[in-house]
């Protein structure tokens, strides 16, 4: 028979592995810092994995943002009809996009795009002893495989960002005027009324932090990958699922410190 | 490495290890599956660092250097590992070629020289342009042994690297290690259970039980020993090991 502290164990075990891994973390991340100086390591590989991690990443970022803003202007018609007036329609889609729901989505569609086959390579590297051959070759696996990624991340997310707000406002434009009694005049005076430039300087801040968290997180799994091909698959697994609840806490965190 | 104690959570692998390696000669550490000899060769070249205990290369502690001295004695030591650890993205060449880039010496026409001589070396010529998934498992090996060599290293570091080939693979690589001493002075350490190889490249043997050396000697002194433990590994019969009683 099971023992009634079974559950506690579990629960405090778990509290204990959470606990490690921020350490971990938090450990690559310093030697991470420490590795920006080693340029020769890190600047080459810097172009292909932004090529990797933001160019390749923008078909599934901008499939997304155009079905989000097709649903939120239609959404947001059904809400208003004979109570407000429908060009807020466009305030509704141009706000939520800019705000949320661009660097949000974005955020979480790319921690299973992009972290995941972050935290599968490295991780099979691990594995491997690819990344103890590395150190063998006296290259510095930090500054090799995880700056160059982290800063690709940085630098291309609010790219794809920026790109996924216009894609989903075009594509709530479009609805409102095809599947709306609404002119593209109307939509536009909507998409005015609230929109500040500081909205955009917000969706840009939370994106680069979303990228810093995805990459950061599928390297600091991948790096610390143990117990071969099964292995990889929870490494994989979590740092899927860690970014994303990252992503959802910096999300409250950066509305609650930036929007006051 | 002297009196280095290595465990891993619950389990202490290397319980006051001790081990000298005389320049320009092969010793090969054997020992059973997970007794620790693995461990053992990453501590040489500060891949794991012991819990206790000191290891010296070229009178430098390794345990206590930091990170930038190590990489600067990891360009003495090659290191060849079980399952060669190639690059996959990367074809053999530049494989081959990689740890040289590290090297302000060697420029980009110097780089392709040697890797070729190193290819020769190790009979891979013509695979310069492979992926590592296109070669076999002795060809992977070879790679490998190409890669820990380009450096000119004045150590290499050999983990079982003869262990899932064939004979004649296996006499291949054993003829390599042995011209790595003889012709280049190179020093080696080799892990293996191959009792086979470790006789013929070898200039001592040290045998792992139990996390420590239990006995080191040269192949004639190995192979004469009456210690139950270590002839009961060398001739593969475990009704002598103490586990038997």
């Amino acid at each position: 028979m099971a023992s009634p502290l079974a559950p506690v164990r579990s629960v405090g075990r778990g509290a204990l592995r959470s606990v490690a891994a921020i350490g971990r973390a938090g450990y690559l991340g310093l030697d991470a810092l420490r590795a920006l100086r080693k340029s020769d390591l890190w600047a080459p590989h810097l172009l292909g994995q932004m090529a990797r991690i933001g160019v390749d990443s923008v078909p599934i970022a901008l499939f997304i943002a155009s079905f989000t803003g097709i649903v939120l202007a239609l959404q947001a018609s059904y809400t208003f009809t004979g109570a407000v007036p429908l060009y807020f329609v466009g305030s509704l889609v141009g706000k939520t996009m800019i705000l949320e729901l661009g660097p949000v989505l974005t955020g979480l569609a790319l921690s299973g795009r992009v972290g995941a086959s972050i935290a599968a390579e490295i991780g099979t590297m691990r594995v491997t002893e690819q990344i103890d051959a590395l150190e063998t070759l006296a290259y510095d696996p930090v500054a090799y495989l995880v700056v160059p990624r982290v800063l690709a991340g940085a630098l291309m997310f609010p790219m794809i960002v920026v790109l996924a707000n216009a894609i989903g406002v075009l594509a709530g434009w479009g609805t409102a005027m095809s599947l709306l009694d609404m002119s593209s005049a109307e939509f536009e005076k909507g998409l005015r009324l609230f929109f500040e430039p500081w909205d955009l300087q917000f969706s840009m801040i939370k994106s680069v932090t979303f990228g810093m968290t995805v990459t950061a997180v599928g390297c600091s799994f991948g790096f610390h990958t143990r117990g071969g091909a099964e292995g990889v698959g929870k490494a994989t697994t979590r740092a899927v699922v860690v970014s994303s609840m990252i992503i959802l806490v910096l999300d409250a965190f950066w509305a609650a410190v930036l929007l006051k | 490495m002297v009196d280095v104690h290595k465990a891993f959570g619950e389990k202490e692998v290397l319980r006051g290890f001790t081990l000298s390696i005389r320049d320009g000669e092969t010793t090969s550490v054997i020992g059973g599956s997970g007794s620790g000899k693995s461990v053992a060769l990453k501590h040489i070249v500060g891949l794991l660092r012991p819990d206790q205990g000191d290891v010296w290369v070229d009178d430098q502690n390794v345990s206590r250097l930091d990170q930038q001295s190590v990489y600067h004695l990891r360009r003495n030591v090659g290191y060849v590992f079980q399952f060669a650890a190639l690059f996959d993205s990367m074809t053999v060449a530049e494989n081959v070629g990689l740890g040289l880039k590290r090297m302000d010496e060697w420029e980009d026409d110097r780089i392709v020289e040697r890797v070729t001589e190193c290819l020769r070396l190790v009979d891979l010529v013509g695979f310069e342009g492979r992926l590592p998934s296109e070669l076999s498992g002795g060809q992977k090996k070879r790679a490998g042994l190409a890669r820990a060599i380009a450096t000119e290293p004045k150590y290499i570091l050999y983990d079982e690297p003869t262990t899932g080939l064939d004979p004649i693979t296996t006499a291949v690589i054993d003829e390599l290690i042995v011209r790595m001493s003889e012709e280049l002075g190179v020093t080696g350490v080799v892990i293996t259970h191959d009792m086979k190889s470790a006789f013929r490249i070898s200039d001592r043997v040290a045998m792992l039980y139990d996390g420590q050396i239990r006995m080191e000697g040269t192949p004639d002194e190995i192979r004469a020993t009456d210690d139950p433990v270590v002839k009961g590994f060398i001739e593969g019969r475990p009704e002598l090991l103490p586990e038997a009683s």
